[in-house]
């Protein structure tokens, strides 16, 4: 995990993992981080862009979008609680 | 000086690399030009399989144990005693009785349940995860004469990812065979939004919960748990109460390898996923549930790896430049109930099409289970389809 000091951001690259593999990452990065945090999960798992909604939406925390990059997508959650 | 292949581990990977390098370097070993060792502290190789059955009776103690030395081939040595060092760098493998040097390394260190990950997890309720485990479970399921049932998945990846749809399964054929199904609520948890990884296996296993009147809990990823109250808690900030759980711990790797500075995230060793070569050495190997490959952590891996692990040392070994690359394959029984079973065959890039759960593969699962010893354990069926 690093931190992208301009935007404040926790990235998590989870890249060449499969499914569960991203979902399990942010939500172990969401149990260790604190309320008002904003993780970015790097996937390649095109998967995860249907999961990890599901689990931000039903875990009460904010998802923030996606952004295409080449081969992957940077997928931005908010701890809310 | 001979050649040195040493296996560090004699679970299921382990022996059937050996055996089946033992196999293809009969003269070679009896010359005294090429060694086989396998290290374990344990004596015994237990088929793990097992243990999701013992609960419900279907197998016994007897049939999941045997030695590890009766096993291995009469020309691989077996060394009873645990790596407490692995040196990559220098090939050395240290132990309590001296240091081991190789040629070629073979890390068959396997998972273990780590139930330290969950805050009352070990005190809450049981599983089948060990063989003792398997046997106190059998008695409670034994003693329950009616209420809430959960099993639940504490943490992912863990040993047999379709084991507990299993245990739903088994557990509702188990009580409706005794009468008491009306009894028994069975509870199904999992902490992704489908009750298994794979889309249309998951979409599967739905419908046939669904029709077994088993409750699906979905994106239940468990944060603690209260042996008190008897209550799972979850990240979500759900609860569930229960009157039985069974619970599969989350796993991790060897101590050996996280300890030795090999392991990467949760414990799993760094694998290239086609070679299964330790990532940045060419002369170690790693296979079974010990990789962080993303394959099943299942023992047809780990048979189907070993397969690929043994042909490529053979081929250094004479000469050759290595001549197989895992394709992923994998193979897994799901028993949908105490009579029948389907079963998943898939690969890196082809998910399963299982067929509809039948009788003939809950027959071959149970012929399988005593076939492991005398064929696959042995090195005798190497890598079909491989």
């Amino acid at each position: 995990m690093s931190e992208n000091q301009q935007e404040k951001v926790k990235v998590i690259d989870a890249r060449g993992s499969f499914c569960p593999g991203p979902l399990m990452e942010l939500i172990r990065a969401v149990k260790e981080s604190a309320v008002g945090d904003v993780i970015e999960i790097w996937s390649s798992d095109t998967g995860s862009q249907r999961d990890i909604p599901k689990w931000t939406e039903k875990a009460g925390h904010e998802f923030l979008g996606v952004i295409h990059e080449e081969g992957y997508d940077r997928i931005k959650v908010r701890k809310k609680r | 000086m001979p050649k040195k292949v040493l296996v560090v581990g004699g679970g299921t990977g382990g022996t059937i690399v050996a055996n089946n390098l033992a196999h293809r370097l009969h003269d070679k070993l009896v010359a005294g030009e090429v060694e086989i060792t396998v290290l374990d502290p344990s004596p015994l190789h237990v088929y793990q399989p097992a243990y999701l059955l013992i609960p419900f009776g279907i197998m016994h103690r007897s049939e999941a144990i045997r030695s590890e030395r009766s096993l291995l081939a009469e020309t691989v040595r077996f060394r009873q005693e645990g790596a407490t060092k692995i040196d990559l760098k220098n090939r050395t493998v240290q132990t309590a009785s001296g240091n081991l040097g190789y040629d070629f390394l073979v890390l068959a260190t396997g998972a273990r349940p780590d139930y330290s990950q969950v805050p009352g997890l070990e005190k809450a309720g049981y599983d089948f995860y060990t063989l003792d485990n398997a046997y106190r479970l059998r008695e409670a399921l034994g003693r329950f004469g009616g209420g809430r049932l959960v099993t639940a998945v504490a943490g992912i990846p863990f040993k047999c990812p379709t084991a507990p749809i299993e245990f739903a399964f088994l557990a509702d054929s188990y009580y409706s065979r005794l009468g008491l199904r009306e009894k028994v609520q069975v509870d199904y948890v999992y902490p992704l939004p489908r009750p298994f990884t794979i889309q249309n296996v998951a979409e599967d296993v739905q419908t046939m919960m669904d029709g077994r009147k088993i409750n699906v809990n979905l994106l239940f990823n468990i944060e603690s748990v209260d042996p008190e109250k008897k209550e799972l808690k979850s990240m979500e900030g759900e609860t569930i109460k229960y009157d039985l759980a069974v619970l599969t711990p989350p796993h991790t790797g060897a101590e050996v390898v996280i300890k030795s500075g090999i392991a990467g995230k949760g414990g799993w060793i760094p694998t290239d996923r086609y070679s299964l070569r330790v990532n940045g050495y060419d002369d170690a190997y790693a296979i079974g549930d010990a990789t962080d490959i993303p394959v099943s952590k299942a023992g047809s891996a780990a048979d189907f790896e070993a397969a690929v692990v043994a042909t490529n040392i053979w081929d250094s070994l004479n000469g050759f430049a290595p001549s197989l690359r895992y394709d992923g394959k994998v193979m897994c029984f799901i028993i949908t109930s105490i009579g029948e079973a389907t079963i998943l065959l898939f690969d890196y890039e082809h998910p399963p099409k299982p067929p509809p759960s039948n009788f003939a593969c809950y027959w071959y699962k149970l012929v399988y289970n005593r076939m492991y010893w005398s064929i696959t354990a042995k090195g005798l069926l190497p890598g079909v389809g491989v």
